[in-house]
């Protein structure tokens, strides 16, 4: 391909950026996949999967949705890579979660912002009360809105509005989307609700590997304990095991959780402990915190994920919940 | 996904700016670390300067960039002291001297930024080892024009410009001392009866080592920056006798390997298929490796290939003249 009298060479300096250049064009020609039908559909990115099922189902067939992370990635570490910048450059609209959970993408996503770009936090509309404050950081609050469905409500409006915003002639559309999926999210928090009643109060306590699951104990009014921080980044102390060991055997736990995104190592070394001082605890199951479960899967998806923790831990911790979940989707186990 | 002018100013140019400034400044200085057998110090130092980081961070409150640079000049220097002092007093060699210095120091900037996340989250072990080279955006680019429209270069991202800067002082600072730096590199006894003092030019690479893993780490990340601090030099090393030329060669690989590793970051998995871009600072570092093998192997008179060849041309020789 004579890329180079695109460049018109003067002189061998621009010859060679002609070839340079040439090559790298070249070769991004012959990788261009179906980007053509951009003119139809609205290319939305959204960081974490949560999100980018919101906008699947907020916008339908009119966007076509890249998420960045995929399913099993811990986003407090995620980096963006080349491909991911270029994709958010490129998008109609740029979706994120917001309150630092993408930690590594901050800058990214602060300087793609700042060039124009329509980048939304969907955690803007939420209340500031509501939000918590973890002690351990000043200022900062906790990013895992989307365990509590009530609150996840919020991050659909955001979606919506943002999406009619961009996108003005499909807005009807948009908000006849939304307006039924919110009335899923309305139906999952119920069952929520009610299956996670019927757990023994004494048992009324979650203790996973990172601290995810506050807005959830908020809303259900469970008691949450993570081994690890709210970042996955800092590593657990051997004083914060031993804390929890404590309480498992004082409170009599019949079951500790592990999360999809992150290794159990810690999570197994609480049960080791407790063991240790005669106190026999299970893994009542496998948790999706930061990420949802395998694309394709009813897991895979928001309203999914949600059953399958809300069932999982109400099935483990001794109250009654079908095995199949709100909508009998679960996977069997 | 076609690459337009505007997507190669944004996303590729600065980033390929930042990556090529940092591998040249690192491999130009890593010559004079590898003739005086102090491969390591580039090491030793890139990690010392993460208590002083982080200090800069806790002091100034934010990740503005001259307290945190000053503190790691600091804590450059404090290593490159403490290094010489454990060596004469300690009675080890200079590679457990350094390796005493600068795991303790890295240590204490460990312990020191868990209590510094107390405070924030802004600050982080992954992004002082590994660095982020994607984050490096010129948004303000539209076109070629932009490369010669003031406004638009005022938003050239800041570690661009520090690293622009620290390539300048340490191209400038290695033409003017040339010669000192050769002699005391190859000789420090002959250095001091010239009077030339080999102890300040010694603290005085430090520093510059210092500075440069500072203004890299950022990019490409402090451990990442060994590899352009050693690859390139001991390359350059291979393939010639002649210091002026080593410089220009080892400068000459750490641009090939900036730019070739950065391309094949971003570009290369498109090409067999793949969805998503690599690490550029990891390909980098990947790529210098490369290049270091390659004239290990090739190098025309002291790599492996050619010495295995001469010497059977050379006994070819030698049993033709005994058969004569």
């Amino acid at each position: 391909m004579g890329f180079s009298n695109v460049f018109s060479p003067r002189g061998r300096v621009g010859a060679f950026r002609g070839t340079v250049l040439g090559v790298i064009a070249s070769a991004m020609l012959m990788l261009a996949p179906s980007q053509g039908k951009a003119e139809t559909t609205l290319s939305v990115i959204a960081t974490t999967g949560m999100i980018g099922d919101v906008v699947r189902n907020v916008a339908g067939e009119r966007a076509e949705v890249r998420q960045l992370m995929g399913a099993g990635v811990d986003p407090h570490l995620y980096k963006a890579t080349r491909s991911d910048i270029a994709g958010m450059l490129r998008a109609d609209v740029v979706f994120y979660n917001g309150l630092l959970l993408e930690g590594k993408m901050t800058d990214a996503l602060v300087r793609v912002a700042t060039a124009g770009k329509p980048v939304f936090a969907v955690t803007e509309l939420i209340d500031q009360e509501y939000l918590l404050e973890p002690p351990e950081f000043e200022g900062l609050q906790d990013p895992h809105v989307w365990m509590d469905p009530s609150a996840w409500k919020k991050a659909v409006e955001v979606i919506r509005d943002r999406l009619a915003e961009v996108d003005p002639e499909y807005a009807s559309q948009y908000e006849d989307n939304a307006k039924v999926y919110l009335s899923e999210l309305d139906k999952l928090d119920a069952y929520a609700e009610a299956s996670l009643k019927s757990i023994p109060d004494s048992q009324r306590l979650l203790v996973t590997a990172h601290d995810a699951f506050n807005y959830f104990g908020q809303r259900y009014a469970f008691e949450v304990m993570g081994i690890q921080g709210m970042s996955t980044e800092s590593e657990a102390g051997v004083k914060r095991i031993e804390e929890l060991v404590n309480v498992l055997v004082e409170r009599d736990v019949p079951a500790v959780f592990v999360e999809s995104t992150i290794p159990d190592r810690n999570v197994r070394a609480l049960i080791a402990g407790a063991s240790a001082r005669g106190h026999e605890v299970v893994i009542g199951g496998e948790l999706f915190s930061d990420a949802m479960g395998a694309p394709g899967s009813y897991e895979g998806t928001y309203l999914g994920m949600i059953d399958h923790n809300v069932t999982t831990l109400v099935r483990a911790l001794g109250g009654d919940a079908p095995e199949r979940g709100l909508n009998g989707k679960l996977a069997a186990r | 996904m076609m690459l337009t002018v505007q997507d190669f100013l944004q996303i590729d140019f600065p980033a390929m700016l930042a990556a090529l400034f940092a591998t040249v400044s690192c491999g130009l200085l890593g010559n004079f670390l590898v003739l005086r057998r102090q491969s390591l110090m580039g090491d030793a130092i890139s990690h010392a300067v993460l208590p002083g980081i982080v200090l800069g961070f806790l002091l100034a409150g934010s990740r503005a960039t001259w307290p945190i640079f000053l503190g790691a000049l600091g804590a450059a220097i404090v290593a490159a002291i403490l290094i010489e002092l454990v060596r004469r007093f300690g009675r080890v060699e200079p590679g457990t001297a350094m390796g005493v210095v600068f795991s303790i120091m890295f240590a204490g900037g460990l312990v020191l930024m868990e209590q510094a996340a107390a405070h924030s989250v802004d600050l982080d072990a992954e992004c002082v080892l590994y660095g982020q080279l994607e984050d490096i955006l010129w948004l303000e680019a539209t076109g070629w024009g932009s490369l010669i429209d003031p406004v638009a270069l005022a938003g050239m991202p800041r570690e661009v410009g520090t690293l622009a800067v620290i390539t300048a002082i340490t191209v400038a600072g290695v033409a003017l001392f040339y010669k000192e730096l050769k002699i005391t590199s190859f000789d420090p006894a002959l250095a001091t009866t010239l009077g030339i003092p080999a102890t300040v030019f010694h603290f005085g690479l430090m520093l510059m080592v210092g500075a440069v893993a500072v203004a890299a780490f950022e990019a490409v990340g402090s451990i990442l920056v060994i590899a352009m601090f050693i690859c390139p030099a001991a390359a350059a090393r291979m393939l010639t006798d002649r210091l002026v030329l080593q410089l220009w060669l080892s400068v000459l690989l750490a641009a090939i390997a900036a730019i070739g590793g950065y391309l094949v970051a971003a570009f290369g998995p498109f090409l067999v298929g793949g969805e998503h871009s690599l690490a550029a600072s990891g390909m980098i570092a990947v790529m210098t490796g490369i290049l270091m093998g390659l004239s290990v192997l090739f190098a025309p008179r002291y790599g492996v290939v050619s010495r295995k060849l001469r010497e059977r041309r050379g006994e070819a020789g030698l049993e033709t003249a005994d058969l004569a």
